[in-house]
């Protein structure tokens, strides 16, 4: 009887997130769909990207501020005197800009953005707003997910190549100015030490921008599929957090693996 | 004219909608009455598509609504105009948004046509200017219901659709939509000159029914047990409709 309650539990489960999978992907689809029609949803997009803007940036200057510095105590204080300052400068660089301040931002943004989102596309289906876009003729993916979707994954690169050049200066600044652990020109000749172009790509352009993607694509789809009221719609936002949290710590290993 | 034919639909494996079959007059006023939690909803919502029945056809003026695809239905999409049970207004808009919302998207007029269009639909629903700088939540029940009015019609709609439109205002707010309602109808055939001024709506307030229905349809538990004008409808079958199976007597 036991094992047959749990059997019928992660049966259900499992079909639950199959179909979660297939309605999520049908998202993605349809906002593909959209995408031809992108004059016609310009406002739409323009003020996602906007608002996008406002909501991170002032998050992303100072987590990266401290992200950078945190990184730069921990290098210099785990070097020994053997190593020279510019190799470990190279280290706190690379650290930073192509793992630490992405995945670190992309999460913060998680929580920040893609519950808001969630809590955002919720409140309007629970309300019967986005039934009201339908009967005014226009498409809710359209109007609604296809902006959202491509201002993440245009402004997460963007935000997290300034918040890398924040975090970067704030190191220099600390390393080369206030204190003289090292001085600047070996800062510079640290910092441009086993340059490869791709990883810079990688960590700064395809990474955010995949990242934006879910953050996205994951408010969107618990926005989308809101029932129950207040309730649901902070069980919405919840999801939306923990799913694209998910997502993004694993698509950070695995986008390495696969890439670099 | 709208025929609906068979239309059926269940959740969770209970039957809501019990295969109605209703045709729907050019320029007439129907109202469907119904106590609550009969299908009233879920009827008005399919006849837009924004519920899709698990059986039964919808044709409007011959065209099989439910078969075509979503892009195709848009033409007749737009000239439906929905006023929402609970409003609806778009709460990250303000009214002057709100209501331009649909001209900016589907029409080629000038910001200062549009601001025209919306002056006058704020007119219409007889309010003023100050309202427009407003959000939905800085409103009341009564002025939600007037703007989200002036929405609809901003679009200059054939068929008109109303969800309860009178629940939870007072008296004078219901006065108000019955007026909107026969306003609609005149303003069409008067000024902007059109024919088709179709009007559905569904409703419990018998009061509503009286004041401006051409024909009456009375649903019960997703069937339709009357057709017909008005004064045909008996005080018997009204009761039977609104019978709760609470006894007076005790
Ligand atoms: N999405 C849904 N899931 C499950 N059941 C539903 C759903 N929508 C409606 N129902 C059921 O269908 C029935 C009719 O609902 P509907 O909203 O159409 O009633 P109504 O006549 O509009 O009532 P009211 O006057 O209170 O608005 C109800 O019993 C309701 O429980
Ligand atoms: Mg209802």
């Amino acid at each position: 009887m036991q094992t047959k309650i749990i059997f019928e539990n992660v049966g259900g489960r499992t079909i639950d997130f199959f179909t979660a999978i297939y309605e999520a992907w049908q998202l993605v689809i349809d906002s593909i769909k959209a995408l031809p029609h992108i004059w016609f949803y310009r406002r739409q997009v323009t003020e996602q990207i906007y608002v996008f803007l406002v909501k991170t940036l002032p998050i992303a200057a100072v987590i990266s501020i401290f992200v950078g510095l945190g990184a730069m105590i921990q290098g210099t204080y785990q070097s020994s005197a053997l190593i020279p300052r510019t190799y470990v400068i190279n280290v706190i660089f690379k650290s930073t800009i192509i793992e630490l301040c992405p995945i670190i931002l992309s999460l913060i943004l998680a929580g920040k953005l893609g519950a808001s989102l969630a809590a955002e596309l919720g409140s309007m289906k629970i309300s019967e707003q986005v039934e009201a876009l339908e009967t005014m003729s226009l498409d809710p993916v359209g109007f609604l997910i296809m902006p959202r979707i491509l201002a993440g994954m245009i402004m997460l690169p963007i935000i997290i190549i300034f918040a890398n050049f924040l975090a970067m200066f704030s190191v220099f600044f600390i390393a080369s100015i206030a204190t003289d652990w090292i001085s600047p020109k070996e800062f510079l000749s640290g910092m441009q030490m086993n340059y490869r172009a791709f990883e810079f790509y990688f960590g700064n352009l395809i990474k955010p921008a995949v990242n934006g993607f879910f953050i996205a694509l994951v408010g969107s789809y618990f926005g989308m599929r809101t029932h129950g009221g207040a309730l649901g719609v902070g069980r919405a936002a919840t999801n939306a957090v923990v799913v694209s949290a998910i997502l993004i710590v694993f698509f950070d290993y695995y986008l390495a693996r696969l890439l670099l | 004219m709208i025929e609906v034919r068979e239309l059926s639909k269940n959740y969770n494996g209970m039957p809501v909608l019990n295969g109605i079959d209703l045709d729907i007059n050019d320029n007439e006023t129907l109202v469907i009455l119904g106590p609550s939690g009969q299908g009233k909803t879920v009827f008005i919502k399919s006849l837009v598509r924004l519920i899709e029945p698990d059986s039964g056809t919808i044709r409007y003026d011959g065209i099989d609504v439910l078969t075509l695809p979503k892009r195709k239905f848009i033409a007749i999409q737009k000239k439906i105009a929905f006023v929402f049970q609970d409003n609806a207004l778009f709460d990250f808009l303000n009214v002057k948004e709100n209501l331009s919302l649909y001209l900016r998207m589907h029409s080629k007029l000038s910001e200062k046509e549009i601001f025209k269009e919306v002056l006058r639909a704020i007119e219409f629903v007889r309010m003023n200017e100050e309202v427009l700088d407003k959000y939905p939540e800085e409103l009341s029940g009564g002025m939600m219901k007037r703007i989200a009015i002036a929405r609809a019609i901003i679009q200059q709609p054939c068929y008109m659709f109303y969800d309860e439109p009178t629940t939870g205002l007072d008296e004078a707010n219901v006065e108000m939509v019955v007026e909107l309602i026969h306003k609609f109808k005149k303003r069409v055939c008067k000024f902007e000159k059109r024919v088709c001024a179709t009007v559905v709506i569904v409703t419990h307030d018998i009061h509503l029914m009286h004041a401006v229905s051409d024909r009456v349809v009375l649903l019960k538990e997703g069937k339709i047990v009357f057709v017909g004008k008005k004064e045909e409808i008996s005080e018997e079958s009204l009761h039977r409709l609104y019978d709760t199976g609470v006894r007076d007597d005790l």
